[in-house]
C-alpha cells in the first residue's frame, strides 16, 4: 500500500489527518537495510528471513489480528541513509515499528530516531556495545545480535588454544564496530593468555576497495596469529588480496574472524578464493555437522523453499528472530502502542531456530553466541563450511 | 623498516598507480583535446567492469576467456562512448562549458542506474585469470604475477601513447588540436572526427581498466563516484593533457597513499586531496602540463 | 547565458510591468503559507516543507556564485557542511545554545569561505572548479577521519533541538509540536536571509559581480578589483550556505559525513539551474522541484538518479533557462499575443 502525497502550498488544502488509531489493517514495520554495496550480501539474506517470518505468522491470522507488513528499503549501509529512511518510515509511511540496519554505524543513529520518535527498534546485527550502553540505552531499543564483548571473549579463548602464538595483529575497519571488536578481544585474549603481545593493528576504511597497503603492512610486522574483524563484501576483496600476497600462508590461516565469514553466503561469495584452514563463525552455521536441532532443520528447509536457493543462508536466521520476537512481544501487551510493547520485550524470552533467546531487563540485548569452527572443503558443497561448529562463548556474564 | 618492506608497499603503491594511470589516461587525453572534464569516465570505468564480468560468465572458464572478456568490455564501452559522443555531446560543443560538465553528469547518474537495473546491487567479483594466478618471490617478498602485469602495462601504454602522439600524422592532428583547434579546423582537418575519434579511445581505455582490475577488486555500485575523484586528482597533478604527466601524476598518487598509512594512518585520505589542492595554488596546469 | 543584458539578469523578476503577477507581492504569498502548513498540512508535509526552504537557501547562496557572478563553483557542500557541523557540535558536544551556534556556524563557513575563496578566486574557470572540488573533499576527509570531534564515519547522530520555550510564549504556537516550532523558526530565519541576499543581488555591489561574470576584462579595464569582489561573493555565498547547512543539521537531527561529499554539491547545482540560475528565485523554484519531484518518484521506483539524470539532458538540450526562464519564455509571449 502506498500513500500518494501532495505537496500543495498554492492550495490550501486540507490534507491528511493526524495518524492517530485510523483504519489500517496491517500493522507496517519500516525495514532499512543495506541493499546494494558491499554489505548487501548480509543484507538482503536478513529481509528475506523477516519476510518469511512475516509470511509465516501472517498465515496463521497475524498478530492481535492485524496482519503485518514489512516496509523495506535499502539504507546503503549509510548511518545518514538509514536516518532519512527511517524518519521518512515514520512520518510519511506511518510505521509502527523499526526493525533492520546491518552496521553499527547505522543502529545506533536509527537509534536516536526511535527515542525521538518513541518507536520500538530492534537490530538484527550491529555489535558495538555503544548501541546498548548506559549512555545511549532507551526504552525502544533492543538487538538480537550478539554485541562485541561477547564475540571477542569467544575470539580470545579460541585464541589461547595456540600455544605457540606469542604475537598477535588486528586488522577491523575504521569505525565503531571495527575499534570495539579489536578492543573487546585483546581485552579478553590479556585475561587468558597475558603473555602474547600484539604487535600491529590496521583499519581500513569500511568499503575500502583495495586493501594492499594494509596487507603489506602488517605482514611486515610478521605477526603469529591475526585477528580480523573484516565482514561481508570487505571480507572477500580483502581475502582475495590478501590470499594473492601470501598473507594466510605467512601466519599458517591462523586468523579468526567474528564477522560471520563463515556463513554460506560469504563462503559462497568466495567461492574457491576461499581462504581454507582460517576460523570464522556464523549465527547460524546452516550445514551442521553433529546432532542438528530439528526446529533447526524444519527451518533451513522452509527458508530453501521460500527462498528458492539451494543453499540457505546464515544470516536469514536474525532477520527471522526479528520478526519473531517483535511478534511475541506485541502478542505479551496486548497492543501495538510502542511503550507497552517496550515493556512486553524487556526480559522477554522467545525460540528461534538456534535456540531460546531472551531480551535482558537492563541493555534489551540477547548476548548470543555463535557458532565458531575451522574453515574447510567439504565433498558435499561447492563452498567453505564451518567444521564441528561449537556454540561459544560457552557462558557470558549477563547482567 | 625492512627494506622487503618497503619495497611491498612501493609495489603496492605502483599497481594502485598504474590502474589509475590507465584510467585516468583517458581522462586526460579528453581534456586536452576537448578541455571538458568527462564525469562519466569513472562511469565508462564501472561499465567496463560489469561488462567484463558478465563476459566471464558467458564464455565460462576457458583459459583465455579473461582476456577476451576484457576485450569485449573495452570496445563495448568504446561504441558507447561514440554514439554518446555523436548523438549527444557534439550538440554542446559551441555551449557553456558548464553545459558540458553537467551533461557528462547526467550521464553519470543514468548510466550508474542503468548498470544497476542491469547486474543489480550485489558485489560481483571475478577470478584471476589462471595464467597469471601465481606469485613470485622478489627481494623476499610476494608479489602476485597479476599485479606484475598491471605494472608493466602502465608504462607500455605511456609509452605507446606517447609513440601515437609524436610519431604519427594521428598524432601530429591531436597534438595541433591541443595547442589551436579552431586554426586546425580553418586549415581544413576534421576535427569532428577527431573528437569522436579521441573520446572513443578514451572510453576504451576507461572500459579496459574497469575491465582489468576485477580480478583484484569487487564490482559494486558506486565505483564509478569513487574512482572519478581519484582520476581528477591523479590528472591535476600530472597535468591536464599530458600522457607522462598522468603517468608520473599516478605513480606520486599511489606511493602518497600506500607510504601515507604507515607515516600518517588515517591522513592519508586528506593527504591526497591536500596534494591536489596545493598543487592547483601553486602550479595549477600540474607538474607536466602547460598552462592554459 | 542569456541574450538580454539590459536588465542585470538575476536581478529580473518574473513578469515585471503591468498586471496581475506584480500587484500581488508573491514572496510574502509564498511565505505566509509556508507558515501555515502545520496547520493546513500533515507532518510529513511540514517535513518536506522545512527541507525545501533550506534547500532554496542554499541554491541561492550558490546562484550568488553561478548566476550572479558567472563563478561555476563545484564545492558549495563545503561551506554547507562546515556549517552543519559547527553548529551540530556546539549544540550537541558543547550544549551551547543556539543563539550562539547558529551565528558560530555561518561565521566558521564564512572564514572557511574566505580562506579557500582567497586560492580559488585567482585562478581561471575550469582550475576554479577543480580547486572547489578539492576543498570540499578536504572537509570530506576530514569530517570522515576526525572521529572525535565530527563522529567519523558515525557522524553526530541525536543533534538536539534548541531551546524553544520561549516559543510557547507567542500566542497560538505553544500547542505545536517541537519539530513544528522549530519548522516556524527555520522559516523565519531562512526568509531574512533571503531577504538579505536579494537586497545584496540587487545592491550596487550586485551589479559589479554581474558586470565581471559578463565580461571580467571590461569590469577590469573598468577600475574594479575583480579578485576582491569575487572572493566577497565567495565569502557571502558561503555564510549563508553555513546557515543552511546549520538548520538541516538540526532538522535532519545529526550531520554525517556524507552530507560533505562532491555529488551533494552537484544535487544543488542541479537545483540551481533547473530553477533558473538568471533569475533570483529560480534556485528556490528548483529546489522545491526536486524535492517534490524526488518524493514522489520514489514512491514507484527506487531508480531516482535515472529519473534526475533524465531531467537534467533535458534542461540541458530544451530549456537551458530552466524553469522560471520557461515560464518567463510563455509569459511575455502571451503578452506578446494581447498586443501591445
Amino acid at each position: 500500500m502506498r500513500l500518494r502525497h501532495h505537496l500543495s502550498l498554492l492550495l490550501a488544502a486540507a490534507a491528511s489527518l493526524p495518524f492517530a488509531a485510523s483504519a489500517e489493517d496491517a500493522i507496517k514495520i519500516g525495514f532499512p537495510i543495506p541493499l546494494s554495496g558491499p554489505t548487501a550480501v548480509y543484507g538482503e539474506p536478513i529481509l528475506k528471513g523477516a519476510e518469511m517470518a512475516v509470511a509465516e505468522i501472517n498465515a496463521k491470522g497475524g498478530v492481535l489480528g492485524r496482519k503485518l507488513e514489512l516496509l523495506s528499503r535499502d539504507s546503503k549501509a549509510s548511518a545518514d541513509e538509514a536516518v532519512r529512511l527511517s524518519r521518512e518510515l515514520i512520518i510519511k509511511d506511518n510505521a509502527e515499528f523499526l526493525l533492520g540496519t546491518l552496521t553499527s554505524a547505522e543502529a545506533p543513529a536509527v537509534s536516536t530516531v526511535a527515542k525521538e520518535n518513541k518507536i520500538v527498534f530492534i537490530a538484527p546485527s550491529a555489535k558495538s556495545t555503544l548501541l546498548t550502553d548506559a549512555a545511549h540505552i532507551h526504552p525502544y531499543i533492543f538487538r538480537v545480535a550478539s554485541n562485541t564483548d561477547v564475540e571477542g571473549l569467544a575470539g580470545a579463548s579460541l585464541m589461547a588454544k595456540f600455544q605457540d602464538v606469542k604475537t598477535v595483529a588486528t586488522i577491523a575497519p575504521d569505525y565503531a564496530y571495527g575499534h570495539d571488536s579489536a578492543t573487546a578481544f585483546i581485552a579478553a585474549l590479556k585475561k587468558v593468555r597475558p603473555d602474547i603481545e600484539v604487535v600491529d593493528q590496521q583499519w581500513p576504511k569500511l568499503g575500502e576497495p583495495d586493501f594492499t597497503p594494509f596487507i603489506n603492512a602488517q605482514m611486515s610486522k610478521k605477526p603469529d596469529a591475526v585477528y580480523c574483524s573484516l565482514f561481508a563484501g570487505d571480507f572477500v576483496t580483502f581475502a582475495k588480496q590478501a590470499g594473492s600476497l601470501g598473507y594466510f600462508k605467512a601466519i599458517n590461516n591462523r586468523l579468526l574472524d567474528p564477522g560471520e565469514v563463515g556463513t554460506p553466503d560469504a563462503a559462497q561469495a568466495l567461492g574457491p578464493d576461499y581462504p581454507y584452514g582460517i576460523i570464522a563463525n556464523a549465527y547460524d552455521p546452516v550445514i551442521w555437522t553433529g546432532a542438528e536441532p530439528p526446529e533447526h532443520k524444519k527451518f533451513i528447509e522452509d527458508l530453501k523453499a521460500f527462498t528458492k536457493t539451494q543453499y540457505a543462508s546464515g544470516w536469514s536466521a536474525n532477520g527471522y528472530e526479528l520478526v519473531v520476537s517483535l511478534a511475541a512481544g506485541i502478542n505479551k501487551a496486548g497492543t501495538t502502542k510502542s511503550d507497552d510493547v517496550s515493556k512486553a520485550l524487556a526480559g522477554l524470552s522467545f525460540d528461534t531456530p538456534v535456540g531460546k533467546r531472551s531480551f535482558s531487563v537492563q541493555s534489551h540485548e540477547t548476548f548470543a553466541p555463535e557458532y565458531w569452527g575451522m574453515m574447510v572443503k567439504d565433498p558435499n558443497y561447492p563452498f567453505a563450511i564451518i567444521k564441528d561448529p561449537q556454540a561459544l562463548p560457552t557462558s557470558f556474564p549477563t547482567n | 623498516m625492512a627494506p622487503s618492506f618497503l619495497f611491498s608497499q612501493f609495489m603496492g603503491g605502483l599497481t594502485t598507480a598504474m590502474f589509475l594511470f590507465l584510467i585516468a589516461s583517458g581522462l586526460s587525453l579528453v581534456f586536452g583535446i576537448m578541455r571538458v572534464i568527462n564525469f562519466a569516465h569513472g562511469s565508462f570505468y564501472m561499465i567496463g567492469a560489469y561488462l567484463a564480468w558478465q563476459m566471464v560468465q558467458w564464455v565460462h572458464p576457458a583459459g583465455a576467456g579473461f582476456w577476451i572478456a576484457a576485450l569485449f568490455a573495452a570496445s563495448g564501452v568504446a561504441v558507447m562512448g561514440a554514439v554518446i559522443e555523436r548523438l549527444f555531446f557534439r550538440q554542446l560543443y559551441g555551449r557553456e562549458e558548464l553545459y558540458q560538465l553537467l551533461f557528462t553528469y547526467a550521464l553519470v547518474l543514468i548510466l550508474g542506474d542503468a548498470a544497476k537495473f542491469v547486474w543489480g546491487t550485489q558485489q560481483l567479483s571475478v577470478s584471476t585469470p589462471p595464467v597469471l594466478a601465481g606469485s613470485v618471490q622478489i627481494f623476499g617478498t610476494t608479489q602476485p604475477l597479476y599485479t606484475l602485469f598491471i605494472v608493466a602495462i602502465g608504462p607500455a601504454i605511456a609509452f605507446g601513447g606517447w609513440l601515437a602522439l609524436n610519431r604519427t600524422g594521428v598524432g601530429r592532428m591531436v597534438r595541433a588540436a591541443q595547442m589551436d583547434r579552431e586554426m586546425l579546423d580553418a586549415l581544413g582537418a576534421n576535427v569532428g572526427t577527431l573528437y569522436t575519434g579521441m573520446f572513443v579511445v578514451s572510453a576504451f581505455l576507461a572500459g579496459l581498466s574497469g575491465a582489468l582490475v576485477t580480478p583484484i577488486q569487487g564490482i559494486v555500485p558506486g565505483m564509478d563516484v569513487l574512482i572519478i575523484v581519484q582520476a581528477f586528482i591523479v590528472v591535476v597533478i600530472g597535468g591536464m593533457g599530458s600522457f607522462w604527466g598522468t603517468f608520473w601524476g599516478s605513480v606520486i598518487y599511489g606511493e602518497v597513499l600506500s607510504f601515507g598509512i604507515l607515516i600518517f594512518p588515517g591522513f592519508s585520505l586528506f593527504s591526497v586531496f591536500a596534494l591536489m589542492a596545493v598543487i592547483l595554488i601553486v602550479r595549477p596546469w600540474g607538474l607536466f602540463g602547460r598552462p592554459l | 547565458m542569456t541574450i538580454e543584458t539590459a536588465t542585470p539578469a538575476s536581478s529580473r523578476v518574473i513578469g515585471s510591468g503591468s498586471g496581475l503577477m506584480s500587484r500581488v507581492p508573491w514572496t510574502l504569498v509564498v511565505f505566509a503559507i509556508a507558515c501555515a502548513v502545520p496547520w493546513i498540512g500533515s507532518r510529513y508535509n511540514t517535513f518536506l516543507a522545512e527541507q525545501i526552504a533550506i534547500d532554496a537557501l542554499f541554491a541561492v547562496s550558490l546562484n550568488l556564485l553561478l548566476g550572479t557572478t558567472g563563478l561555476v563553483s563545484f564545492g558549495h557542500v563545503a561551506y554547507f557542511g562546515v556549517g552543519a557541523y559547527v553548529c551540530g557540535i556546539l549544540l550537541k558536544t558543547y550544549d551551547l545554545p543556539f543563539i550562539i551556534a547558529f551565528p558560530a556556524a555561518g561565521l566558521g563557513a564564512g572564514l572557511f569561505a574566505l580562506v579557500s575563496g582567497f586560492f580559488c578566486v585567482r585562478l581561471i574557470k575550469l582550475y576554479f572548479a577543480m580547486l572547489t572540488l578539492a576543498f570540499s573533499q578536504i572537509i570530506w576527509a576530514i569530517a570522515y577521519k576526525w572521529n572525535d570531534v565530527t563522529g567519523g564515519d558515525q557522524g553526530l547522530p541525536d543533534v538536539p533541538f534548541p531551546n524553544l520555550d520561549w516559543m510557547t510564549a507567542i500566542p497560538g504556537l505553544g500547542s505545536l509540536r517541537t519539530s513544528d516550532q522549530f519548522y516556524l523558526l527555520t522559516l523565519v530565519l531562512i526568509a531574512i536571509s533571503l531577504a538579505v541576499l536579494h537586497r545584496v543581488v540587487r545592491s550596487p555591489f550586485g551589479r559589479v559581480l554581474t558586470t565581471i561574470r559578463d565580461n571580467p576584462e571590461r569590469a577590469a579595464f573598468i577600475g574594479v578589483n575583480v579578485r576582491a569582489y569575487q572572493l566577497a561573493a565567495f565569502v557571502v555565498a558561503g555564510t549563508f550556505a553555513g546557515f543552511a547547512g546549520a538548520l538541516y543539521g538540526i532538522f535532519s537531527r545529526g550531520v554525517f559525513a556524507d552530507y560533505v561529499f562532491w555529488s551533494k554539491s552537484a544535487e544543488v547545482m542541479i537545483m540551481t539551474i533547473l530553477g533558473g540560475m538568471d533569475y533570483f528565485w529560480g534556485p528556490p523554484v528548483g529546489a522545491l522541484a526536486i524535492v517534490w519531484l524526488n518524493q514522489e518518484v520514489t514512491d514507484y521506483t527506487e531508480y531516482w538518479p535515472f529519473v534526475l539524470g533524465t531531467i537534467l539532458l533535458v534542461l540541458l538540450f530544451v530549456f537551458p533557462g530552466g524553469i522560471v526562464g520557461g515560464l518567463d519564455l510563455l509569459w511575455k509571449r502571451a503578452r506578446g499575443w494581447r498586443g501591445a
